[in-house]
């Protein structure tokens, strides 16, 4: 049998390293049971001191004693630490749970699209004006080169207001603005008017009653043709993608001369032909042209001296091929789950 | 329009050049092609064939067996219509063709035919019916031909659509193209082709013309030309009539009718043929109608009423037509006409729209006058259709015509200047290239100077009359794909327009608070656009009376939105809407006395957060409201609003209107029940529209830098008890009032009734932050404010003080 201090020792080591790994209340509690209980190892240790030799008594007794405080606190730590851990673990949350909802608000997509060409153009310095829905004939079709009693005015269903001079209408188009800029305005004149219009036509996944123009005029010395379609173009591949490829063909407006009607190529199909670009494998989005002189005229601009370009595009139809919008009533009925969509 | 290739090979040379190209060049000269159809690709696989048996299929009553030659080769089918039988010929489509529309198919989309068992017995093929085919309405049966049809030849030879037909759509300025003529003018342009000039084959014959015509309203009509055939029998018009006729749309009358209706589509100018025996000494009076004359019954039957200046044709006794319009019913061509006259006539363009407008009646003639004829064709025309005539319907054509003119129609000159082509195009254009593109369509050009040249412009090319418009001719013929494109270097230094918009900004700022911006119709019915003013702009000519008034106010299409998702489902919203509102304005405005402001609209409905796994959720009231709008006022740099409560029963269950400054800047409330029924809404639902161009003025001035406080702030709690009925608003005021200058922020951090507080008492808590500007608040001073605070509550409210902390 080895000497009683070598057996201490040996459990001194051996339990400070037990306690060292408890890692739970129940571990803990078999270490306890093992080492500190009543008739614990240390317990049975201190029974056989009756036994040893008295002049080895006080050493042992020391000894023995040193080493219940020291396991006492190693105990003890070891419990501490233990819990310790355990309410950490309980303060942890379930980080898979989400984070509170919040409603997230969207600008209207038909916002979206104007904020959208506002900044292709005023990036090119094009400044912004406004004007009346309500328009007088004047501004709406004269001064704009629409004779009374001519054909072209039967290109825009007009709306008319109640008044008995008759000559009140619902803007058919932003144009109006064009002559509003003009006549308050000396030249040069870069702008573009965005505003709401109204046409009388029979509502269909293809019309509106209302919709939206963004129009856009350039007078100044020299203005020509080819600065519109270097214009317009840049314009498109802002928008569409600097792959876009754009179309000018001849067309009529009554206040431009010479007009045309712009296309894009067809962004579903990429020009190969398909439904929505009715296998042309073009996309008209807007039409413009050079001011005409008579526009001049009636707002006492001298066309020798001036010339200039105006466009105009319909914001529903660029969003339309934007975000592939089949039905444009859609823009007006809104439905949440739709107006979440952009 | 519709335009026929073959109709227009025999008026320039299309050899060697397909459809396609010409769809293509025709679009980029401006003369728009919608669409095209080639019907010998359409009825591909369709033959004309003869049903040789027919007997009843033995497992189904209604379907029959049938053995169909169809040229060469005899095919069993079986045919669900009832009229089929044998000896009939019939259009046969063969396994493989496709079908251009099913009957059984609800939007009548097409199939592709296969061989098939149908109750156990094979059928080899289809025999269609007109609707099937595209050639008409009729589902009932199958169509039969006439018994001389040639077995097996293919369908759309047989009908004479072995043709392509271009769909064109045309802008108003380019009448000339209103006619086979025209279109073909602009493709022996577009491809360097020669018109063929065939002259019109006719023999004039007996006495010269006896008829007479007299001009009376030469204002309103430059030419007045006529021909007269007689001894002419009316009847059907011949196949390739016929059929050219339908194919440009048009239906098929008689033989003299079609005759002019087809020289009117062949080179533009409407004609009109009368009954000669039928006009009152054989004369023709162009005239405006006399007072008596108010009502006049047109060819379709309908009794007119005409106005003194509208223009009339009539005899010696009576109106015959309306000019340019449409004929009347008592010179109509019958099956008994013998004799007839034929105007070809050139009427003031002006006058016809507004004639046609006012009678709500457009035509094929009304439409082409309106937008300008070629005065100089009258001839022609006449000369072409007594051809025609003298072929289908037989009878002389009487010697001499008669032509009645104001002027002479000459080409117009003008003077195109070759610097002004390349300043308005950005080209280099020469001279000499200007000419040749201008010769391609037949505006002849001599050089003036070596800058200058002299156009002489057609007849038939009314729409140009400027320099301006020979410059877009020379862009259109040039090509604009040819023109480079130049990006603008010119900078701007121009201030004079805005290049933000401060509504985008709050656009911006309320979706980011959680909003979902909507756009909502600015038309209403009158009852809804009434409910918020008497004031409301009514529309003449609405679409429907839903939609007849302008809207008066952002409401009722916020409860049109919130309805439509409520709907769907989703009971929580937030929306704003940023859009006019019109009203009559009791002054002059910009556009006679319409006012249209820019308000925007704040709605919100429901939770006031989405449900959340540990939120206590809570409704909206009006408070979340007053949060929302304050929120704006603070980003647009304001503070000193008030919310005012007022009674508007009609449409808020609880209101308040916002000022600033004193002044009327917008309203706030819960909606009322009843107004919400109407929307199908029930739940409790918070409004305001704020005038957001009011709001801004007041905020003009630009922002301007304070520097930072010294000093540290004081914050004191201070709590009241005070009765029930005492508005917090107005304790607040006074703290601020008795602050003074040291005020900084005040805020309500408690408010309590119940427990410990007397009955009919309630107690507010104030936080109030309080600083100077050149030294630190000191006991003394929070002190002295608290004693003030508590004298002047208690004068003013009978508010005692109930705790008091210093922060
Ligand atoms: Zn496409």
């Amino acid at each position: 049998m080895p000497p009683m201090i070598d057996e201490i020792l040996k459990l001194k080591e051996e339990a400070t390293v037990a306690a060292g790994r408890l890692n739970s209340a129940d571990e803990a509690e078999t270490f306890r049971l093992k080492y500190l209980s009543r008739k614990g190892l240390v317990a049975q240790l201190f029974e056989r001191l009756k036994d040893v030799p008295k002049e080895e008594k006080p050493q042992l007794g020391k000894s023995l004693n040193e080493l219940r405080k020291s396991l006492e606190t190693e105990f003890e730590s070891a419990k501490s630490r233990i819990e310790g851990q355990s309410k950490v673990r309980e303060e942890v949350p379930d980080l898979s749970l989400p984070g509170r909802k919040r409603y997230v608000g969207k600008m209207h997509p038909l916002t979206q699209t104007a904020a959208e060409i506002k900044r292709i153009f005023t990036g090119i310095g094009f400044g912004i004006a406004d004007g009346p829905e309500i328009e007088d004939d004047y501004h709406n079709f004269e001064a704009l080169n629409f004779p009374p009693d001519h054909p072209a005015r039967d290109m825009q269903d007009t709306f008319f207001v109640s008044d008995d001079s008759g000559k009140f209408v619902l803007r058919t188009h932003t144009s109006g603005v064009q002559i509003r800029v003009m006549e308050n305005n000396k030249p040069p004149i870069r702008v573009i008017m965005p505003g709401r219009c109204y046409r009388n036509e029979a509502i269909s996944a293809r019309a509106y009653c209302m919709f939206h123009q963004v129009e856009g005029l350039y007078v100044d010395k020299n203005v020509s043709l080819a600065e519109l379609k270097g214009t317009i173009s840049y314009f498109a591949k802002e928008l569409f993608g600097s792959e876009v490829k754009t179309r000018f063909r001849p067309s009529f407006f009554p206040f431009t001369e010479p007009s045309a009607e712009v296309d894009i190529g067809c962004i579903f199909c990429g020009g190969k032909g398909c439904r929505l670009c009715k296998y042309a494998g073009w996309l008209e989005i807007m039409g413009c042209g050079m001011v005409d002189p008579n526009v001049f005229k009636f707002v006492r601009y001298d066309p020798a001296e001036v010339s200039g370009f105006a466009f105009g595009m319909g914001i529903e139809r660029i969003a339309m091929l934007k975000y592939s919008i089949d039905d444009i009533r859609l823009f007006f009925e809104n439905d949440i789950r739709f107006l979440n969509q952009f | 329009m519709k335009i026929s290739r073959k109709w227009l090979e025999q008026l320039v040379d299309l050899n060697g050049i397909p459809d396609q190209e010409i769809a293509s060049r025709l679009t980029m000269l401006g003369i728009e092609v919608e669409s095209y159809e080639n019907f010998s690709e359409k009825y591909k696989g369709f033959v004309v064939g003869h049903v040789l048996e027919s007997s009843r299929h033995p497992n189904a009553d209604r379907l029959h067996l049938c053995r169909v030659d169809i040229g060469g080769d005899v095919k069993d089918i079986v045919c669900g219509a009832p009229n089929v039988g044998a000896g009939q010929k019939v259009p046969v489509g063969l396994v493989g063709a496709l079908v251009p529309h099913n009957q059984h198919d609800p939007d009548g989309n097409g199939f592709e035919l296969t061989r098939a068992k149908i109750r156990g017995i094979e059928s080899n093929g289809m025999i269609c019916s007109a609707f099937e085919l595209g050639l008409g309405d009729d589902k009932s049966g199958i169509m039969v031909f006439d018994n001389d049809a040639p077995t097996g030849e293919p369908l759309a030879k047989y009908l004479g659509l072995d043709d392509t037909v271009f769909e064109i759509s045309l802008t108003p300025n380019r009448s000339d193209c209103l006619s086979h003529l025209g279109v073909a003018r602009e493709i022996a342009s577009a491809f360097s082709r020669k018109l063929s000039a065939k002259r019109p084959r006719f023999h004039e014959t007996g006495d010269p013309i006896a008829a007479k015509v007299e001009v009376a309203a030469q204002d309103l009509c430059p030419r007045y030309s006529a021909r007269v055939v007689k001894g002419i029998k009316v009847g059907h018009s011949p196949r390739w009539l016929k059929d050219a006729l339908e194919k440009a749309g048009m239906r098929s009358i008689n033989n003299v009718v079609d005759a002019t209706n087809y020289v009117m589509l062949e080179l533009g100018q409407p004609l009109h043929a009368f009954d000669l025996n039928l006009l009152s000494k054989q004369t023709i009076v162009v005239r405006r109608p006399n007072p008596n004359e108010t009502t006049f019954t047109t060819l379709d039957g309908k009794e007119r009423r005409i106005a003194p200046d509208m223009l009339m044709i009539c005899d010696k006794e009576k109106i015959v037509a309306i000019a340019g319009v449409m004929g009347g019913m008592n010179s109509e061509i019958s099956d008994g006409t013998v004799d007839v006259l034929i105007e070809s006539a050139n009427f003031l363009s002006t006058s016809i729209r507004r004639t046609a407008k006012r009678l709500g009646l457009s035509t094929e003639a009304s439409y082409r006058f309106e937008r300008g004829v070629d005065p100089d064709i009258t001839l022609t025309a006449l000369d072409r259709v007594a051809g025609i005539i003298e072929e289908t319907a037989g009878g002389q054509v009487t010697k001499g015509t008669i032509d009645i003119t104001a002027s002479k129609f000459a080409a117009k000159r003008i003077d195109l200047h070759v610097d002004q082509v390349n300043r308005l195009l950005g080209t280099r254009l020469a001279s000499g290239e200007i000419k040749r593109i201008l010769d391609s369509i037949e505006i002849r050009s001599e050089k003036k100077s070596e800058t200058v040249l002299v156009c002489s412009v057609p007849t038939f090319r009314v729409d140009i009359e400027r320099e301006v418009d020979l410059i877009e001719e020379v862009a259109r013929v040039y090509g604009y794909e040819k023109i480079e494109e130049a990006r603008q270097t010119k900078l701007v230094f121009d201030t004079r327009f805005d290049k933000s918009d401060l509504v985008d900004e709050i656009r911006l700022f309320l979706a980011g608070a959680g909003f979902n911006e909507i756009v909502t119709n600015s038309l209403q019915p009158v009852h809804v656009a009434s409910e918020e003013s008497g004031r409301y702009v009514p529309v003449a000519n609405p679409i429907s009376e839903d939609m007849a008034a302008m809207r008066t106010s952002l409401l009722p299409g916020a409860l049109s939105a919130v309805s439509l998702n409520l709907s769907h489902g989703i009971k929580d919203m937030k929306l704003f809407e940023a859009g006019r509102v019109y009203a009559l304005s009791e002054k002059k405005e910009l556009v006679g006395n319409y006012s249209e402001r820019s308000p925007i609209s704040l709605v919100i409905t429901g939770f006031a957060d989405p449900v959340s796994y540990d939120r206590q959720l809570h409704q909206y009231d009006l408070f979340d409201l007053k949060t929302e709008i304050e929120r704006v006022l603070k980003r647009l740099q304001l503070d000193n609003w008030d919310f005012i409560s007022y009674d508007s029963s009609r449409i808020y269950n609880q209101s308040l209107k916002l000022t600033l400054n004193g002044m009327d800047v917008g309203v706030a409330g819960r909606v009322g029940d009843k107004l919400l029924e109407k929307f199908s809404i029930s739940q409790h639902l918070f409004f305001a529209e704020l005038d957001l161009l009011q709001i801004t003025s007041v905020n003009t001035q630009t922002k301007k830098f304070r520097s930072l406080p010294k000093f540290p702030f004081a914050s004191i709690d201070l709590s009241f008890i005070v009765d029930s009925n005492v508005p917090v608003g107005n304790m607040t005021s006074s703290v601020k009032g008795v602050a003074g200058k040291m005020f900084r922020d005040i805020s309500i951090f408690d408010l309590y009734t119940g427990k410990g507080i007397p009955e009919g008492q309630k107690s507010v808590a104030f936080n109030v932050v309080l600083g100077s500007d050149d030294r630190t608040l000191n006991d003394e001073d929070v002190a002295e404010f608290i004693n003030e605070a508590e004298t002047q509550l208690g004068r003013e409210y009978s508010a005692t003080l109930r705790r008091q902390k210093n922060r």
